[in-house]
């Protein structure tokens, strides 16, 4: 999960890390105490703010109050402005750039700095360490942190590692003219899988930077909530084409769909389940994939399973499917190819003959390759299609 | 060394758990050798003729010899898992757990190295060899031999599903597998693919490995960069999924914890390209992966 700056800015503080004085503001209403300059920052996820406008700086009363308005509802890299962080303006004597992450070179922590921050940190030259996980205290070398205090970098260290960080980025952080340090942005982003030990992470759900779910993505998200059997739907994306996909497997989601468009078929969501999850889990996401209209072709794939029960999941599959039909009115009379393979897929199918009869179904498993099934639902849904718009023209 | 004798003995930490109880039957009826289980309040009772203890230490005194052991043992209990098993001197660790905090994760991949072990995922799938009769982990799911066949390809995968998919694919097109493992999806992997393909180069029944890679991180970049160096001389055949998600919005994980594109890292368009460019065959879809394999092996 990434924090919005001021979030981040609280985990800082808390730790012992200076940051401006500073003010949240919801509204044009809230009074603001701060001593001016001051600099007004929108709080949104996505990065270069100020080449967008979200930071504008107010030397009075009159700016400030221009600025609010001009502000707030502002669309931001797809995002509207509706936090606003006010912050006393610093005096900054020298700006650095400081990032700890996780590197899959070293595969352990990581410690970037550079000497100069601001924006444009990727073009500029950056130096950068090696953190040994069981041994934290490693920077010994003064000089290599660019005079960067020690301390500060120790403690920046032990955050990222005590709070479950993935990212910790400080840009910049700066010396001020009378000697402080002060970080002035934070970029931060937690380790969902790090959760249940943080009994203080109480941020609200968010979404991806820059950019603006549909209903179905935000729906699809809910599925895993207070259930950690398995997953299903915790990445859900609309796309714009005419065939339905629910896909099983992290690795085997992507290969289908890098078929599914090889084979010329286009695609109406990115989807998958996977880990065995129960079965009301793959019917809730059965529900949310053929709640879309215009679908001309619906295809169920994944690579032969080790652990998932298809039995079980399919089952969940025949509800969703039915539900759909009930609840919505929708005819769901387009092709469904099913290409599944693992745990009682024998008894699964069984129950898909026996079961679904009223629905357009093709079913296959290992003597069929996934690229192979791809090719017959894009050919199946191009034929529906046709069908379709012969029907409406007569 | 990851690659365990005919007839290795094993352990199961956690194995009375939902997922270990459920795979242990598939793994005895393969031939694997679980000789013990390992959980703390169980010690003293028996699972599927496999007894249990309450510590590793004490399993490792009772029935002696022990290769290795498999962790079924929840996300957040894994690191404590993996610190017990290497602190009672066991060298060879798998790990099936997903959603371990990549904080563990680095932590797991310091301890093997200061130990000087070999460990295996979080989130690996596991390992099979269907001519030395080992199997540990789910992989090939209650019935190993629809998808793995002994031969001489290996498989090392991202991915759990896809490693059986490959073994699938090889064995409709008349090709077997030496040795198949999931390296798992997570940031951290303890043994990324450099890793297997470097002491694959001492197997004896290895021609040529197929690689399953994704988005994210930098493994698939390393292979390139050794086979470049030429360290890693056998062939490789690479597929790597997820190109579809370039498309959409990056900083976005699909699936597995390390499945995304960070600023410009981890596109699967680049991967392909390093990976061509070192002489690694790429498949540009996944049926021919069978046809570049059984090139490489006419030409090798």
């Amino acid at each position: 999960m990434i924090l919005y700056e001021f979030e981040g800015k609280n985990l800082l503080k808390a730790a012992g890390v200076n940051i401006p004085n500073s003010q949240l503001l919801h509204s044009l209403e809230d009074r603001v105490t701060l001593v001016f300059p001051l600099v007004l920052k929108a709080q949104v996820l996505s990065g270069k703010r100020a080449e967008q406008g979200g930071i504008v700086f107010a030397n009075n009363e009159n700016e400030l109050v221009d600025n609010l308005e001009m502000l707030f509802g502002k669309t931001v890299n797809k995002e509207v402005v509706e936090i606003i962080l006010a912050e006393e303006k610093t005096e900054i004597e020298k700006e650095y750039y400081v990032s700890i992450s996780y590197d899959t070179e070293t595969r352990g922590p990581v410690l970037t700095i550079s000497e100069s921050g601001g924006t444009g940190i990727e073009e500029r030259k950056a130096n950068t360490y090696s953190i040994n996980p069981l041994n934290l205290d490693i920077i010994s070398d003064q000089n290599q942190l660019f005079g960067l205090p020690q301390e500060l970098i120790a403690q920046l260290i032990k955050l990222f590692f005590d709070t479950d960080f993935l990212l910790l980025e400080i840009n910049p952080l700066v010396k001020t003219k009378t000697g402080e340090w002060i970080a002035l942005d934070a970029k931060i982003k937690l380790d969902d899988a790090a959760t249940s030990r943080h009994e203080d992470w109480k941020y609200p759900p968010r979404l991806v930077a820059g950019y603006t779910p549909t209903e179905r993505e935000i729906l699809a998200k809910k599925i895993d909530e207070g259930d950690h059997r398995g997953t299903a739907g915790s990445t859900y994306f609309d796309l714009p084409g005419d065939i339905a996909v629910l896909a099983s497997g992290g690795g085997g989601s992507l290969t289908a769909m890098d078929v599914l468009l090889k084979a010329g078929g286009k695609p109406a969501n990115y989807t998958e389940y996977s880990g065995n999850p129960p079965k009301e889990k793959v019917e809730k996401l059965t529900e949310i994939v053929l709640s879309k209209p215009n679908l001309h072709g619906l295809w169920v794939v994944g690579a032969i399973a080790n652990l998932t029960d298809i039995y079980e999941t399919l089952s969940g599959f025949i509800e969703g499917l039915r539900n759909v039909r009930t609840k919505t009115g929708l005819k769901i009379d387009f092709p469904i190819v099913i290409r599944r393979a693992g745990p009682r897929d024998k008894e699964a199918f069984e129950l898909l003959k026996k079961e679904i009869q009223d629905f357009d179904l093709h079913l296959y498993s290992t003597e069929t390759s996934i690229a192979e099934s791809a090719k017959i639902i894009a050919e199946k849904a191009k034929e529906y299609a046709k069908k379709e718009e012969n029907v409406s023209v007569t | 060394m990851f690659r365990l004798p005919k007839g290795a003995k094993i352990l199961g930490q956690g194995i009375t758990g939902y997922q270990g109880s459920t795979e242990l039957p598939w793994m005895l009826s393969y031939g694997m050798q679980v000789v013990g289980g390992v959980r703390p309040g169980k010690g003293g009772e028996v699972l599927l003729g496999v007894p249990i203890f309450d510590t590793v230490k004490e399993a490792i005194e009772t029935v002696d010899l022990v290769d290795g052991t498999v962790l079924y043992t929840p996300p957040m209990h894994t690191l404590s898992a993996v610190k017990e098993a290497l602190e009672a001197g066991l060298k060879w660790v798998l790990i099936t757990a997903e959603k371990v905090p990549t904080k563990d994760g680095s932590i797991i991949y310091a301890l093997a190295k200061e130990h000087n072990a070999c460990v295996i995922g979080p989130s690996s799938v596991g390992l099979i060899n269907p001519q030395l009769k080992i199997k540990i982990g789910s992989i090939g799911g209650s019935d190993p031999s629809r998808a793995f066949v002994p031969g001489e390809v290996a498989i090392v995968s991202k991915s759990g599903g896809m490693s059986s998919e490959i073994g699938l694919h090889l064995k409709n097109n008349g090709l077997g597998v030496s040795w198949a493992v999931g390296i798992g999806g997570d940031r951290i992997a303890s043994m990324d693919f450099a890793d297997f393909l470097m002491e694959l180069e001492e197997d004896d029944q290895t021609k040529t490995s197929v690689i399953f890679g994704e988005l994210g991180g930098t493994y698939e970049e390393k292979v390139a960069e050794m086979v470049r160096a030429g360290k890693i001389k056998k062939p490789v055949v690479a597929f790597i999924a997820g190109e579809f998600t370039q498309t959409l919005p990056s900083e976005v994980q699909f699936g597995h914890a390390g499945a995304i594109i960070e600023g410009n890292r981890g596109r699967p368009d680049y991967k392909r390209q390093v990976l061509k460019e070192a002489g690694v065959k790429v498949a540009e879809n996944f049926d021919e992966i069978a046809n570049l394999v059984k090139e490489v092996l006419r030409n090798g």
